[in-house]
């Protein structure tokens, strides 16, 4: 079942066009990586599904973007609960200086999902859990969430993403910024995370869009060259361009 | 070739031991000044912590203050002193002629009638006794007895004269003279009379001065800033609003003081001379300091904690009042103390709006006239008697260590509540 369906997404930073005619439709409960060298405008794109482009001031974005059947671009559509339903998680690891239990609570407090203390122990619980990051803090739930290692506060800043429980989880390269024993944790985290969710993560690792992924999108220089099924795109791309930046040619 | 590189590789390191050296001394020149002029004000204004006392024989003649027998309290508070007082001064000397008599009494202070009432009230029993009693020396002698006094001058070029010097030396010699920890230099308001004058009415119009500055500045401030830094848009008009506050921050005081002449008490008829108008006028010097200070701390909170708020669904109020803005108060706030300590030193603006009127009350309120410590010092060191000298170091030291506490607590605030980020 599509999910999310993009049609011919423009954005633009002032003058400067970022993204040409972005059509693309994602799957839903499926991991979809997208992949291109940098400055090809994945991040951006990826940034249009939750409208945090907003929050630049020069930055406008054209065109529909249907989730649900529902465009988000149009002027109804409130910022505030499709991020709701849409989380996201960042490349540099971002929890908020504050308590580990303040900052998975965080989103269910604000939009006021837990009655009572014993509700909200339970969601912070769950979310930790599915982060699989609860044995390893559920002694020092009172203690910073700046004081946990890079892969512990990207794990803990997916706790948070997923305590409001969104229908999309959008992650930003969200390993990056971490060791090989992390990533493979969290890899493994994304494998489990889509039965609930629908993930579309951007990388730039190859390997890890084949590992992780069930659908890939290739992007190069603001323009969406080829998406299709991983397994497609590593074996067999149609377009030339894929298939030089796949086997390393450029980028 | 290599000797050529190794003549480059020597003036190098020579220019760097130059440049330490031209650090070295400027941090010493520094400490030089500092020192001086810390050593200068200590030697000269610790004196004024210590207060000269005469221990004259007071008799609590009934018939000569007027008094019935049995008198009532409010027959005591009416009694009359003043004969008492000036016959226990004259009885220092039983030979005096009646000139010297006078020259006796100037020995101490004018309020000596009041101190050898205050005896009484508080023990009414010495009716018809006589009692030692201690009397604030004058200014002169003051001085005279913390060897301050040029006694080596022609006399009729002396405040004190021979004969009072003589009575002085006297009373020295019998042990009749005490030096104590003057109270009331921290009790007294101002007083013409350099032995009797305190800083209490400019220390509470100071700390009037700053509340009302506070109140004012740290508010308004604090929402001119999260909306220019969180809220604005960033275009042309924006951008003169902000070069428009840089500019604000270094205009003189001086016109900040016009500015509540003018509209204060000439438009709003606010009361002259009051730390109120003194407070709005310093809010207006200190409003841009604290802008400045909290938007540069706003800033200072990575946009990746904005962004994590945001993407949770966190309105733009929300993020800014639960993230944001707790971030970015420590330097807000120190910011803000840094901005008071500066409105406390400051001394023109206050002239202009009349805190330099001679108040010798002790403020109740902000409505009040009062006069603030560094106008004080102003006031102080124009006036003419040599016992002011050291009141204005004191005063100068009382000041400089308001400031110090302030900026240490500013200090404290940041290294206490400032949170590390990933």
């Amino acid at each position: 079942m599509i999910k999310i369906k993009a049609k011919d997404v423009d954005v633009f930073y002032g003058k400067k066009q970022a993204l040409f005619n972005i059509s693309l439709d994602i799957e839903e409960n499926q991991v979809t990586a997208l992949i291109g060298p940098s400055g090809c405008g994945k991040s951006t794109f990826l940034r249009c599904l939750n409208r945090m482009n907003d929050v630049i001031d020069i930055c406008s974005v054209k065109g529909e973007i249907l989730i649900n059947d529902f465009n988000i671009n149009d002027k109804s559509c409130d910022v505030v609960r499709l991020r709701e339903k849409i989380g996201m998680v960042f490349q540099k690891p971002n929890p908020f200086p504050k308590t580990l239990y303040e900052n998975v609570s965080y989103g269910p407090t604000i939009h006021g999902m837990a009655q009572s203390k014993q509700e909200m122990d339970e969601i912070v619980e769950t979310s930790l859990k599915k982060a699989a990051l609860w044995e390893e803090v559920k002694d020092r739930l009172h203690e910073p969430g700046t004081g946990l290692s890079g892969g512990q506060q990207q794990r803990l800043c997916i706790a948070r993403a997923i305590s409001v429980r969104p229908e999309v989880i959008l992650m930003d390269e969200p390993c990056s910024a971490l060791d090989p024993i992390a990533t493979a944790q969290i890899e493994e985290l994304i494998d489990e995370l889509k039965k609930e969710h629908t993930i579309i993560i951007v990388t730039h690792s190859m390997a890890q869009a084949a590992r992780v992924s069930q659908n890939t999108g290739f992007f190069h220089l603001g323009q969406l060259i080829e998406h299709g099924s991983t397994d497609k795109i590593f074996k067999n791309p149609d377009n030339k361009k894929t298939q030089d930046y796949i086997t390393g040619r450029f980028g | 070739m290599n000797k050529n590189k190794e003549q480059l590789l020597n003036k190098r390191y020579k220019a760097e031991q130059r440049f330490r050296l031209y650090g070295l001394s400027a941090i010493f020149m520094a400490f030089l000044f500092l020192t001086i002029f810390i050593f200068k004000i200590f030697s000269t204004g610790y004196s004024a912590f210590q207060k000269t006392w005469l221990i004259v024989p007071v008799t609590f003649d009934a018939e000569l203050m007027m008094l019935d027998q049995n008198p009532s309290k409010e027959d005591l508070q009416d009694a009359d002193y003043y004969d008492i007082a000036l016959k226990s001064m004259a009885d220092l000397d039983p030979n005096a002629n009646e000139d010297q008599e006078n020259e006796l009494k100037r020995m101490v202070s004018y309020f000596f009638e009041k101190e050898i009432k205050n005896e009484l009230l508080n023990d009414p029993n010495l009716i018809g006794k006589t009692k030692e009693v201690y009397l604030t020396a004058s200014d002169d002698l003051d001085q005279v007895f913390k060897g301050n006094y040029p006694r080596d001058l022609p006399e009729d070029q002396r405040r004190v004269s021979d004969y009072q010097l003589k009575i002085f030396d006297q009373l020295v010699a019998n042990g009749k003279v005490e030096s104590k920890f003057n109270i009331s230099f921290f009790t007294n308001a101002d007083s013409r009379e350099a032995e009797l004058a305190g800083i209490a009415s400019s220390f509470m119009g100071s700390i009037f001065s700053i509340l009302v500055c506070l109140m004012i500045a740290f508010p308004v401030a604090v929402l001119a800033a999260i909306y220019l830094e969180e809220f604005a848009p960033k275009n042309r008009f924006t951008d003169f609003i902000e070069v428009n506050i840089n500019n604000l921050a270094a205009v003189p005081s001086i016109v900040f003081g016009l500015l509540g002449l003018g509209v204060l008490l000439a438009i709003f008829q606010l009361p002259r001379s009051t730390p109120l108008v003194g407070g709005i006028t310093l809010s207006l010097m200190t409003l841009p300091t604290i802008i400045i200070a909290a938007r540069a701390s706003l800033k200072a909170v990575p946009p990746s904690i904005r962004e994590a708020a945001l993407a949770m669904g966190a309105s733009r109020m929300q993020t800014t009042m639960h993230h944001t803005v707790p971030l970015s108060m420590p330097g807000t706030l120190s910011g803000t103390i840094i901005g008071l300590a500066q409105a406390l030193g400051e001394t023109a603006p206050l002239i202009l709006i009349g805190m330099v009127a001679f108040v010798n009350t002790i403020p109740g309120s902000p409505m009040d006239p009062a006069a603030s410590l560094p106008v004080q010092i102003y006031i102080w060191a124009e006036s003419a008697e040599r016992g002011f000298v050291e009141k204005v170091s004191a005063c100068i030291m009382v000041l400089l260590g308001f400031l110090i506490i302030m900026n240490l607590f500013a200090q404290i605030i940041r290294h206490k509540f400032e949170k590390k980020w990933s």
